[in-house]
């Protein structure tokens, strides 16, 4: 034990010395920002810094013309140029506690010799202060002057190379073609190359040089794959997830939002218009479906369906994640620090936290929502293929319509036909009707009804399912663009109450009706609204609603698909509102005609008659009867205007070709797949700063705007919007944006950021190992109209990038982990390739891409005891079959309180909150999953295959198993290792055919014994296992 | 040692301060590296205690019918809960439309227990047995009224996602102390009410921005135990170590060219896993274990999946040294129905609870296994909807709750904390979640504020920026 801890000593000096290989370089002058402003924030700032309510003793060191003054004591922190005379120097360096800074109350440990030395150089030197350098925009410099020009391949090589001259160290050897073709195509494609892939590329390489790398560098980003591995890490950025998270944790529809991700990079979308479209599509002129599609990102965070919680608290969460989650993914700056008080570290004041919260803060939400589907405001979001099918449909509509209306013009109605529409209909009697025949005022038939409250219209449950059908006939005085029709709702006064809108009722909105169902208005309802019903005022028109419960369901929720509204005898076009209803919602007494209860209680003015309703679903052909029963006579009474001429035109015919294309084309409009977006309210919720970050502590108001001073001024003539946030963010000379994307990019290839603290820009974050070369990609990203393809290519064909990854003796003291990049990467996969790899690898994966999520393998019971019940969408997995089982695992369903154990073994993070790059770990638990998951032991059933089929020798079948799964040949002690495991395990199963036959399982085909087959099954789990494997290198 | 309270020293602990504070990000990404290949692990933590057992009761158990008698309840039955004590307090949506608030007695008889004559309720007979083991904590409060937050702020420190729980900042302030079985283990419980309750989350185990390998384990009562821990069929022992040698001995030829410690690290990983394949199942094998002990822990325990059964195979890992064991039972929501519900999930938990303490007393465990005993909040003093004897329901309430410990390095048969007439509000001893959590630390040897990690340019520590230790319960 005493040895143990002896060593782990020495290893820690080691390390020490390896950090500051990227820290100060050996005789050269002290770097502020480099070298001193980390100590000072870490170790000062906190007390004397930014945060004016937590300064101690009035004295401040975040800038230098207070650092130097004297303090309240007399006493002068900085003397510049004089170290002995700083108080500064003299209290972090002393021994003696009761005067050290920091003192010890504060937890925060004294300074190091060599912080110290740093600290008193700087001051010898002058102590001079720098704008933190993250704050300024990045400039390209004029590469160094290198010792080596000729290994110079791209732009990026002279920064990384001049490092290295400065440093004395020499970079790595050139990786071999093979090596480097892997190492691309995993990052490029998430998968690796197949084996006729590496030869093919080691022929052209070896011909034509760089032109072979640059043309296979075009075709990884040609192919459709690039765009999936790009959505792959966009996705913890974005916090994705197929389910709402929190403890109900049921399902969401966001896929449409994720496959707008992997199309953008696809079709290399700007950088800049893929930050617009997701901050603000819906805010841009004419925004088109895709556009209002990606403001899904800012919908991404989890939302809490808990019964019981209180709105605001989680609606304001909402908006703090979309804070944070900006902050992260664009800012570089971790905001979330000044939700409560004044940033510590960086100047970021509480005030302008809530002026970026502004920009998000005006969405028609609600704290609890997303019980057992999306959360309002969501559209239909049709696939590409739909939405040509809808087009179709809507054209043949448009046209059948037209050719109606001839027909009708044209219709002369003979003396059969008046006999036919005089004949009596017998529309099926309604469980509660209301005629209001004792009443005043004309109907459509009878006397009508005026706003009315119903006594004793006991219409008793509804039947299981709550199938209902509701119509009636409705005359508005006036244009109304808000008002009950028929109310059996209750809007308890109490709006924070769970049963607040309970109910069913159908308005007037407009020229539109709407039908409400509900829980808890709007949250957990249904409302649909019709589109283009036309319904105008002083003229009667018959209104229905019907409600049939789906046969098929898998989940017991109701869905919107299952209403359809109907006006003047014809079914109309719908929009959903709200579809977010566990079960069916019933009839809450008293009835109301034209009334509501409820503090905004609106009053219809106008006439209502023949109100009916059934506990029943009415089939069409029956509603069409009590349309009828009503609207001939009348028609038949009238001057035969147009409108009710249709009806008695319509009456006679059956059911027309633009009918049935009406019919087909609301079907499909029911289908369609919604996702959620961003929509402003028209009017805008006001902003207040929130104390402590509480939400029931609200302080001064606050418009939107964003940290000027720091991050650079608002673009001239830009709303204050999520648009002009978004320009803001993307003006060509913003200070961190660009730099925060390059270097999240350049973290996928190289394993860290040059910034490696890649969420963090601030003053606490790392500085760059390169800054002049951060500043050259990002301004060149700029420069190059942010296109990505582009910058990847100049990564993937730098020298930089080509090195070996080999880990020279030399630098292991120096640079552990490579931060000087004197050699190329070596990264352990992300949890989804090392399970894509061995699917691509085995032949098994699917190439289909995006679509709803899917669900392949998982064990049996991983949610047992821990999921809520069964009446949460989300909550079972149904394995999936065929293709769905072997799809890459982008598309993997993802259940944000439990994911795929496949994914968190291998350091996925749940996606609750952002996260900008995953830690790496080495656990037991992924050698377990490695050879023993199934989705990998039937990986290595089918690569058995592949090579039992391919050669006949044994050397030859361990070879193929090192190319198809490593993209090379193994050397001669690889191949010794592989022939001899090979000799024993076929001695293994010689005599125990049982074992064999239940290794090679279904799997087992052709002439080869069932102890081949374990065997090679066994050697392909080997070298599926192996940690070359699963590292890129 | 003494403990964090050092600057320097070659501890563990000590490291992880200083490696947050003098190394920033760097220092940790270190730690991390050589962690995996094997920085000594403290077998013996400074504190008394060296492994935890928490028994969380998810739902929120009611304290006033529990552990907190109230007789003015009963006096004052129906009446309103005077606003001097509810001080306009938030509720829940739940009962938020409530038109009033009304006492509702407790329906079960208290009576003093043990030599020290803590009072606990008739539905805790046999807690009541080893009354004089316990530390009871009545006034401990939280600020959440909700399940998620009020959960995610016990098991994590914070009431919103992202932060690392109990057991994995345990894990990374005291590593391993056993080679063979993961340092921080979860198992869930099937509870007799049915198999709906408020559904738990895997950050209540997680690593938060931790290191992934600080996340907790579920072990599961049927299937693998561990995730896919099982050899595929006709992989036989004798075959998986050919399969291993052959591994290992090419992973070592990569090493050795690539010179990556990464390599070694992963080669024992998996003779770790060898390890686990071979030690999980004689964990999990109870047949050893003779009939006196399932009368001990009831008969329940002889299924696997209970909690009964869970208790035993935590005092199994407790033998073995696993660090930190979280158990799961979550049959406490009783909005309605309690008259009928609480007896069942009390019948659940109350003998294998006490089970636990005797057993691991008997076998001299007790003094270095501390055992808590918690749920996320208590229940309302009110009625939730309408008052009947037969068949009522409380809310959620944050204000005032009980909760027990026990064993290493605390006071035996204590009560600590009183709450007003109502058991509505502490009204001495109070103690924060923060606080409970600062003491379980604390006990461990680990001091909640020197125990942090950097991410997001922040110092995070388990207890935000408040917690302590509660002094007065400590033996």
């Amino acid at each position: 034990m005493q040895r143990n801890r002896l060593e782990w000593v020495v290893r820690r000096s080691a390390a020490l010395a390896g950090c500051a290989a990227i820290g100060a370089i050996q005789g050269q002058p002290v770097d502020f920002t480099r070298d001193v402003r980390p100590i000072l924030a870490e170790r000062c700032f906190p007390c004397h810094g930014p945060d004016a309510a937590l300064r101690q003793a009035g004295m401040r060191l975040d800038r230098r013309e207070s650092a130097t003054g004297r303090t309240l004591s007399g006493r002068v922190p900085i003397v510049p140029g004089d170290p002995d005379s700083s108080e500064l120097v003299r209290r972090v360096g002393t021994a003696d506690e009761s005067v050290r800074m920091p003192p010890l109350s504060s937890n925060r440990a004294a300074l190091n010799p060599r912080q110290v030395d740093l600290l008193r150089q700087w001051i010898r030197e002058g102590a001079a202060y720098e704008g933190h350098w993250a704050f300024s925009p990045p400039r390209k410099s004029a590469p160094p002057p290198v010792s080596d020009p000729s290994w110079v391949r791209s732009r990026i090589d002279p920064f990384v190379l001049g490092r290295l001259d400065a440093e004395g160290l020499a970079p790595s050897p050139e990786a071999g073609a093979a090596v480097w073709l892997r190492r691309m195509t995993l990052d490029l494609h998430g998968l690796p190359p197949s084996w006729p892939e590496t030869v093919a590329f080691g022929r052209d390489a070896a011909h034509r040089g760089q032109r072979a790398f640059e043309e296979a560098v075009d075709r990884a980003l040609a192919s459709p794959r690039y765009g999936e591995r790009m959505a792959m890490d966009w996705m913890d950025v974005a916090r994705y997830a197929d389910t709402h998270g929190y403890n109900n944790d049921s399902e969401r529809s966001m896929w449409r939002w994720r496959d707008w991700v992997i199309d953008a990079f696809n079709s290399n979308l700007p950088y800049d218009r893929f930050i617009t479209a997701q901050l603000a599509g819906d805010l841009l002129p004419d925004p088109t479906l895709d556009q209002r599609i990606a403001t899904g990102f800012n919908r991404n965070h989890g939302i809490n369906s808990e019964g019981g919680i209180i709105d605001e608290e989680y609606r304001v969460e909402y908006v703090a994640d979309r804070v944070r989650t900006v902050g992260i993914a664009w800012l570089g700056i971790t905001l979330e620090c000044a939700r409560c008080h004044d940033h510590r570290y960086d100047p970021i004041s509480q005030r302008d936290y809530y002026r970026l919260f502004a920009f998000f803060n005006n969405q028609p939400e609600h704290g609890e929502a997303g019980r057992v589907a999306n959360a309002a405001p969501f559209i239909a979001a049709p696939t590409p293929s739909q939405a040509l099918r809808l087009r179709a449909l809507q054209e043949t509509v448009h046209r059948l319509e037209i050719e109606e209306r001839h027909a009708l013009a044209a219709w002369r109605p003979g003396t059969g036909d008046l006999e036919a529409l005089r004949a009596p209909r017998h529309p099926s009697l309604p469980d509660l009707s209301v005629g209001c025949d004792d009443g005043a005022v004309p109907g459509v038939s009878g006397p009508a009804c005026t706003p009315t409250e119903l006594g004793g219209a006991e219409l008793g449950e509804l039947r299981s399912g709550g199938d209902f059908t509701l119509s009636l006939w409705l005359r508005a005085d006036r244009p109304q663009s808000d008002a009950p029709l028929f109310s059996a709702i209750d809007y308890d006064p109490d709006q924070a109450s769970a049963v607040h809108g309970a109910g069913v009722q159908l308005r007037l909105v407009g020229d539109e009706i709407e039908l409400r169902l509900s829980h808890r208005f709007p949250s957990y309802s249904i409302t649909v609204q019709s589109q283009g019903a036309g319904i105008g005022p002083n003229q009667w028109h018959h209104a229905a609603a019907r409600y049939a419960s789906l046969p098929d369901q898998t989940t017991p929720r109701a869905r919107a698909s299952s209403v359809r509204l109907f006006v003047d005898g014809r079914e109309v076009a719908t929009q959903v509102l709200n579809d977010d209803l566990q079960s069916a919602a019933s009839f809450r007494e008293p009835y109301r005609i034209g009334l509501e209860n409820g503090r905004q209680a609106k009053r219809f003015s106008g006439r209502i008659d023949e109100l009916g309703v059934w506990r029943t679903a009415l089939p069409e052909r029956d509603l069409r009867e009590v349309f009828e029963s009503v609207a001939l006579p009348w028609a038949l009474q009238r001057a035969r205007s147009p409108r009710e001429r249709g009806w008695l035109f319509r009456a006679l015919s059956s059911e027309s070709l633009a009918g049935a294309a009406r019919r087909r084309l609301f079907a499909l409009r029911r289908e369609l797949p919604t996702t959620m977006v961003m929509r402003e309210l028209a009017v805008p919720r006001q902003t207040r700063v929130l104390l402590r970050g509480r939400y029931d502590a609200p302080g001064d108001p606050v418009g939107p705007g964003v940290p000027e001073a720091l991050l650079g001024a608002w673009p001239k003539g830009q709303p204050k919007t999520r648009l002009g946030l978004a320009r803001w963010l993307t003006r060509p000379d913003h200070p961190t944006t660009a730099r925060v994307v390059v270097n999240r990019l350049w973290q996928q290839f190289f394993g860290s950021g040059l910034v490696r603290t890649s969420e963090d820009f601030g003053t606490r974050g790392e500085a760059p190992s390169h800054p002049a070369l951060l500043d050259w990609l990002a301004a060149e990203f700029v420069e190059s109209g942010w296109d990505v393809k582009r910058l990847l290519r100049q990564i993937v064909l730098s020298a930089t990038y080509r090195q070996a990854s080999e880990r020279r003796p030399e630098m292991r003291g120096r640079d552990p982990d490579s931060r000087l990049l004197a050699r190329g990467p070596i990264v352990r996969l992300p949890a989804e390739m090392i399970r894509d790899q061995a699917l691509a690898v085995a032949g098994l994966l699917g190439s289909q891409v995006g679509g709803p999520s899917v669900r392949p393998h998982q064990p049996e019971g991983l949610y047992e005891g821990i999921v809520v019940g069964e009446a949460f969408p989300g909550t079972t997995w149904d394995q999936g079959a065929g293709e769905d089982l072997y799809r890459r695992s982008l598309y993997t369903f993802w259940k944000r309180t439990l994911p795929h154990p496949l994914m968190t073994v291998f350091d996925a993070p749940a996606r609750e909150v952002c996260t900008a790059r995953r830690q790496v770990t080495n656990t037991p638990l992924q050698a377990l999953a490695l050879m023993n998951a199934p989705v990998f032991t039937e990986a290595a059933r089918e690569i058995a295959g592949q090579v039992l089929e391919g050669a006949s020798r044994a050397r030859a079948r361990t070879d193929a198993l090192f190319r198809l799964v490593l993209a090379r040949e193994p050397l001669p002690e690889e191949t010794a290792v592989m022939l001899d495991t090979l000799a024993r395990l076929m001695r293994s199963y010689r005599w125990d055919r049982a074992a064999a036959g239940e290794v090679a399982g279904d799997a087992a085909r052709g002439p080869w014994s069932l102890n081949e087959w374990a065997t090679y099954t066994a050697l392909a789990s080997l070298v599926l296992n192996l940690d070359e494997a699963i590292t890129k290198r | 040692m003494t403990g964090l309270r050092t600057p320097v020293g070659p501890s563990r602990r000590n490291l992880l301060v200083r490696s947050a504070y003098g190394l920033g990000a760097a220092g940790l990404h270190w730690l991390a590296a050589c962690d995996s290949s094997g920085l000594p692990e403290e077998t013996q933590p400074p504190g008394k205690a060296a492994r935890v057992i928490f028994l969380f009761q998810s739902g929120g158990p009611s304290h006033v019918d529990l552990f907190d008698p109230k007789p003015v309840l009963a006096r004052r039955a129906g009446e309103e809960i005077p606003e001097s004590v509810f001080k306009g307090q938030r509720v829940t949506g739940m009962v938020a439309h409530q038109k009033s608030y009304q006492a509702m007695p407790s329906t079960y008889a208290f009576k003093p227990r043990g030599q020290c004559g803590m009072e606990l309720s008739e539905l805790l007979p046999f807690t009541g047995e080893v009354a004089d083991e316990l530390c009871l904590l009545r006034a401990v409060h939280t600020d959440a009224i909700n399940h998620d937050p009020a959960i995610t702020f016990f098991q994590t420190g914070s009431q919103l996602p992202g932060r690392p729980s109990l057991g994995a900042w345990v894990h990374y302030g005291l590593g391993s102390a056993n080679q063979d079985l993961p340092a921080f283990v979860v198992l869930h419980s099937v509870a007799s009410e049915g198999p709906a309750g408020q559904g738990l989350l895997a950050r209540l185990w997680g690593a938060g921005f931790l290191p992934s390998r600080h996340q907790g384990v579920p072990l599961r009562p049927r299937g693998d135990p561990v995730l896919y821990l099982s050899d595929p069929p006709g992989i036989s022992r004798d075959r998986r170590r050919i399969f291993l040698d052959g591994l290992s001995s090419l992973n070592r030829l990569a090493s050795s060219r690539s010179g990556d410690p990464e390599i070694e690290a992963r080669i024992d990983q998996y003779e770790l896993a060898y390890r686990m394949q071979a030690s999980v199942p004689g964990l999990m094998d109870v047949s050893g274990e003779p009939d006196w002990v399932y009368d001990l822990y009831g008969e329940a325990a002889r299924i696997p999946g209970t909690y009964a059964a869970n208790c035993l195979l935590a005092r199994r890992l407790a033998e073995r040294n696993v660090r930190f064991v979280q158990l799961y039972h979550r049959g406490w929501d009783h909005h309605q129905e309690l008259p009928r519900r609480l007896p069942v999930s009390a019948r659940d938990t109350d003998q294998p609870s006490a089970a636990l303490l005797r057993d691991l007393k008997q076998r001299g465990m007790l003094e270095d296994t501390l055992v808590v005993w918690a749920g996320e909040f208590g229940r309302t003093p009110y009625a939730q909807g309408e008052m009947r004897l037969d068949d009522y329901g409380r809310d959620h309430h944050g204000r005032c709750f009980s909760i027990w410990m026990a064993g290493a390095g605390l006071k035996a048969g204590v009560t600590h904390g009183t709450t007003d007439e109502f058991g509505f509000n502490a009204s001495s001893g109070s103690v924060a979640v923060h606080d409970v959590q600062a003491t379980i630390l604390h006990l461990l040897g680990l001091d909640h504020e020197r125990l942090v990690y950097e991410y997001q340019g922040r110092h995070f520590r388990l207890t935000d920026t408040a917690g302590r230790v509660v002094r007065e319960v400590l033996s």
